[in-house]
């Protein structure tokens, strides 16, 4: 750890090479459609995290869950850019946004990896509220004005799911 | 607050995958940092989601690792380098400052790129230097070459204008001398400008001889040779100017010592060609 902090490049390739297959999985998960921008995310990732390094605070969590929130953050960040949306052929319109991701969403069921597998062990009702969340990185309050359920029902069935999650993870 | 509820709650999960809102994040560190129980069960969480995902890895394309490697080792990270604290980058000159700190600062990457670009600029000044070497050289070579070209053109125009004069001469005589058996190949030309009396030689093929011998032009002025000098078979193509005769029923080539002869060896008479002067 001491050594990524002085830049150590040798400790930053150890780093790349240990967790780059974990963090492309996510970005893969959030950027399904899309391998060359997936990579390109990937990228920028690391980039990042070699620039940021210094910002990591052990007491806040594991290195391994800082840089899986850089990556999740930077393939939603990808998701809502217009050079993505650009690349999407069939682009719903602005007002339909919600709608249409919501949709996707229960179509996606195929070719799913990773944390997307466990996601399909949940309750449907469940599984679209995580999916939206974690995986459109949509808030509370947007997914309920989406779904049209109230912003405490969104909070306690993407906990509850939260909490089944933990329990697959085993 | 019961912690084992909080635990319950899933606030664990909603803060470790960023899904928390700020106050709850907020109040979890808070909480994290004053409950051993509730940071066990995050750390917990966390190894778990850590050990899925390394286990639902995906492997990334190899180009994707040599372009960070290649993005973090340029301009930008260097001026990302020269932000952080400046006890790591300012090189100063007091002893107290720990030597290896400044080493260990600057990554292997930039002291690879340093390395490089020295060899680089070395191999520059050597390429640079050759060049303006074989520059030079070249110049040089152009230069003889030039000279060479000129002093070439200039004998040439004197040959053609020789030339020019004497064959659109109407008093010159062109005599057509034939080989020998004695040498059937050799032959030349004769130019006489009977208004005159010049003689011009054109050797077309005449063998190349010793060091010690010449071939020596003949005038037969009623079956007297006359000396009209002497040439080499290496003055070949060239117009030579001979000595002067005013009568020559034919002319004749012999090969003889150098410097020539007063009378012809005729055994060696090489070629031959007459004149239409009658005798």
């Amino acid at each position: 750890m001491l050594a990524l902090k002085e830049r150590n490049d040798q400790a930053f390739g150890f780093l790349y090479d240990n967790y780059a297959g974990a963090l492309y999985s996510i970005i893969k998960q959030i950027i399904t459609d899309n391998s060359e921008l997936a990579s390109d995310v990937l990228q920028e990732v690391f980039i990042n995290i070699w620039r940021k390094i210094e910002t990591y605070d052990s007491t806040k969590g594991r290195l391994f869950t800082w840089m899986l929130n850089i990556a999740r953050n930077a393939s939603i960040d990808m998701l809502r850019s217009k050079s993505y949306q650009n690349s999407q052929k069939n682009q719903e319109l602005p007002d339909n946004v919600y709608k249409g991701v919501a949709n996707q969403t229960v179509l996606q069921n195929v070719d799913n990896i990773g944390l997307k597998k466990v996601l399909e062990k949940l309750k449907p009702e469940h599984r679209i509220l995580v999916e939206l969340a974690y995986f459109k990185g949509f808030t509370h309050e947007e997914i309920a004005e989406m779904m049209v359920i109230p912003l405490g029902t969104v909070k306690t069935r993407i906990r509850n799911a939260l909490i089944q999650l933990r329990e697959y993870l085993k | 607050m019961n912690v084992q509820e909080y635990i319950e709650s899933g606030i664990i999960e909603s803060y470790v995958m960023g899904l928390a809102s700020e106050p709850e994040r907020a109040e979890f560190e808070r909480l994290c940092a004053l409950n051993p129980e509730l940071l066990a069960a995050r750390r917990k969480f966390e190894e778990r989601l850590e050990g899925y995902a390394s286990e639902n890895a995906v492997i990334p394309p190899p180009e994707v690792k040599v372009k960070v490697l290649e993005a973090i080792g340029k301009p930008d990270s260097r001026a990302e380098i020269a932000s952080i604290p400046p006890t790591i980058v300012t090189m100063r000159n007091d002893k107290e400052e720990p030597r290896e700190k400044g080493t260990a600062g600057t990554p292997f990457i930039l002291r690879l790129l340093a390395a490089a670009s020295i060899v680089l600029f070395l191999a520059m000044g050597y390429l640079y230097y050759q060049t303006k070497q074989e520059n030079k050289d070249l110049t040089d070579t152009n230069d003889r070459l030039k000279t060479s070209l000129d002093t070439t053109k200039n004998v040439l125009d004197r040959i053609v204008k020789e030339q020019a004069d004497v064959v659109s001469n109407p008093n010159v005589t062109v005599v057509n001398m034939v080989g020998t058996t004695v040498a059937p190949k050799s032959s030349a030309n004769i130019y006489w400008d009977s208004a005159s009396s010049n003689v011009y030689l054109v050797v077309k093929n005449m063998p190349k001889l010793p060091s010690d011998k010449q071939y020596q032009l003949w005038a037969l002025i009623d079956s007297k040779p006359k000396d009209l000098g002497v040439f080499d078979a290496t003055d070949s193509k060239v117009i030579l100017q001979m000595k002067n005769t005013q009568k020559a029923q034919a002319f004749a080539i012999t090969i003889q010592q150098k410097g020539g002869s007063p009378s012809p060896d005729l055994q060696k008479l090489q070629s031959m060609g007459k004149t239409l002067q009658n005798q």
